[in-house]
């Protein structure tokens, strides 16, 4: 390998292959399938539900909701700045408390709060709101809370919200597509429109032209992995282990799709094998989309080497004793797909010189 | 430094049972134009990838300025240039873009990409993409590709295919160059006017085989007929045709009788081609 012929190869790949259609499909597919899911199962866009709070005397009540983690609360100094926080939607809920309030409810007296709803509120916060404040103000008045609600999972619901399940198939999703395509299409369109032989016969090797391409898919699909992550909220938890594992699974997702386009002729042809045999690389979801599913089917699949950690760590806040093992597997797949390179670009006339 | 650039020692390759190339050995003199010419499949192709290191020769060995090809892939295609019968360029890159990316990876920095765009008649057009060239003009961009690294041995493959005539004249007049600047030029071609207006040599490839291998002028000699061809004026004043064979010990007698006997209204010599050589040789024709 010469590092500055590399260099030149890569600086190609960089310039050029952002403008194949591939690179575009490899970043927006899994960022969409994302957005889609966060959408559908409620993580990206749903924030805590804004109450707004005009106190006309000096309630105890704002303390003990500011106090809460489950709403935000906003403090207004008259009632014409409540609404009009209100009407554009910075707070859910407005509502004003007169004066004397705590000592009125304490006493047992009835007491009018007025409030306003922002028309395009999400129902639950309109429940939230005022469900939460009904409780603070019995707690004010000193009075037990007449309902106790006691939760009971049914059937074979183990817990584990849509949002997490999907996860490992997203992260999946974006760390292979890339990595593996990228690397892929390349090398077949290079293959088909001859450039290739244009580049074997500079000085540049065979091994050069490879590690470009394979740089390319690694970052991408590591940058996409941790957007992936980031967009889901799992990538606050050991991060700098969490793009090392990202980094294996991404060198591995490279390798593949070196292999792929080394052995396959056309893109119509890497399709087809990616629609058909994409099962082998996406296994290992299922069976965190369907905990019932014993794990060990799951480690037939090299994939689930990369999608353990990621998962142990940033699902289940896990560190380098719970991933260590799975790890040094990823990294021995690698380093044995280095192997299965050397041997496919032996034995095909194409690449021999 | 030895007088040859190019040495084929009984190369030999095969496609499963197919022999491609049987056994050939050939040399090229530095600075000389080696014709090489044959019909599709007889083999060219084939030696010209063993040459320039893209495929292993399954026997023989081939050596380039002194180097062992197989042994020394990353030097021998250091010191080559390669023109490509098939277009092979980045369609979505400048042709700036094109010639700068291929010297970059043959580590050539003082390169004026513009001077040798405006050589193979490109200048104007350097910052438009390929995918809006002409095939002319893709295959002078190809040419210019070739020469980035200034390069010891040339291998051309059709280099004027499918061309229009000032196209075509461009690029000999460029080969002619790089000869004179003292490259070494391998030329592979079906058109033998060409092979024979530029080539010192042509050599013959039939069947995997190098089947004759001289001078176009020894060539012609050795197999060709060369004969003078006259027109006459018959009584009846109908025009016909006379030939007379040149290589006979009566052609001096022929030739008195022809101008005593007949109204000889043109006369001309006429000497074989290569194509007419070839034909004798292998019962083939080139572009079959």
């Amino acid at each position: 390998m010469n590092i500055k012929r590399t260099a030149v190869l890569l600086g190609k790949e960089f310039i050029h292959g952002p403008k194949s259609f591939m690179f575009v499909w490899a970043v927006i597919a899994p960022i969409g399938f994302t957005l889609i899911a966060t959408l559908a199962f409620g993580t990206l866009f749903s924030e805590r539900p804004k109450l707004g709070i005009y106190d006309k005397g000096d309630s105890q009540l704002v303390l003990n909701i500011q106090e809460l983690d489950s709403i935000t609360t906003k403090v207004y100094d008259n009632t014409s700045e409540l609404k009009q926080a209100t009407e554009n939607g910075s707070v859910d809920i407005g509502i004003v408390l007169p004066t004397s309030f705590d000592d009125a409810v304490k006493q047992g007296e009835s007491v009018t709060i007025e409030g306003y709803i922002w028309g395009e509120s999400l129902a639950k916060n309109r429940t939230i709101i005022p469900v939460t404040i009904a409780d603070l103000v019995r707690a004010l008045a000193g009075q037990e809370v007449p309902v106790e609600i006691e939760s009971v999972t049914l059937g074979e619901e183990t817990g584990i919200p849509w949002n997490e399940r999907l996860l490992p198939f997203l992260v999946l999703m974006g760390v292979f597509f890339g990595g593996l395509m990228l690397p892929s299409t390349s090398l077949i369109d290079e293959k088909q429109k001859k450039t290739l032989e244009a580049l074997v016969i500079t000085p540049a090797s065979i091994g050069d032209i490879f590690i470009s391409k394979a740089i390319l898919g690694i970052v991408l699909s590591t940058f996409m992995g941790i957007a992936i992550l980031v967009l889901n909220n799992a990538f606050g938890a050991n991060s700098p282990l969490l793009v090392m594992v990202l980094l294996f699974g991404a060198i591995m997702a490279a390798e593949l799709g070196l292999i792929a386009g080394a052995l396959i002729k056309d893109i119509t042809t890497l399709f087809t094998i990616w629609k058909s045999g994409g099962i082998f690389l996406f296994a290992p979801v299922f069976i965190y989309m369907f905990p019932q599913i014993p794990e060990w089917i799951a480690k037939i699949f090299p994939t689930y080497y990369a999608l353990q950690p990621v998962v142990e760590i940033s699902l289940q806040g896990g560190g380098w004793s719970g991933i260590s093992t799975n790890f040094f597997i990823l990294v021995g797949l690698d380093i044995a797909l280095i192997g299965v390179i050397i041997l496919v670009l032996k034995k095909s006339r194409q690449f021999r010189s | 430094m030895a007088q040859n650039a190019i040495i084929a020692d009984n190369l030999t390759y095969l496609y499963g049972d197919l022999v491609a190339v049987d056994h050939i050995s050939f040399s090229v003199a530095r600075g000389e134009i080696l014709g090489f010419l044959g019909p599709n499949g007889a083999g060219k192709t084939t030696t010209v990838k063993i040459l320039t290191g893209q495929l292993k020769p399954k026997e023989g060995k081939a050596t380039l300025l002194d180097m062992d090809v197989t042994r020394n892939v990353e030097r021998v295609q250091a010191e080559i240039g390669v023109c490509f019968e098939e277009t092979n360029l980045y369609q979505r890159m400048s042709a700036i873009e094109n010639l700068k990316l291929f010297a970059r990876l043959f580590g050539v920095t003082d390169f004026d990409s513009y001077a040798l765009l405006k050589r193979v008649g490109l200048a104007g057009r350097e910052k438009d993409r390929v995918e809006n060239y002409s095939k002319g003009m893709k295959q002078r961009l190809m040419v210019a590709r070739s020469l980035v690294s200034q390069p010891q041995i040339l291998f051309l493959d059709e280099p004027t295919a499918g061309l229009d005539p000032t196209s075509s004249e461009a690029i000999r007049n460029i080969i002619l160059e790089e000869r004179k600047r003292g490259a070494t030029i391998f030329l592979t071609t079906h058109d033998m006017m060409e092979a024979d207006k530029l080539s010192d040599r042509v050599a013959f490839m039939n069947q995997g085989k190098i089947v004759a291998l001289d001078t176009p002028h020894n060539l012609k000699q050795q197999y060709g007929k060369r004969a003078l061809k006259a027109r006459i004026s018959s009584k009846d004043g109908r025009l016909e045709s006379r030939e007379i064979d040149l290589d006979t010990p009566q052609t001096a007698d022929a030739v008195r009788g022809l101008f005593e006997k007949e109204k000889v209204v043109t006369i001309h010599s006429e000497e074989a081609t290569l194509e007419d050589i070839f034909i004798k040789i292998t019962g083939r024709r080139l572009t079959e």
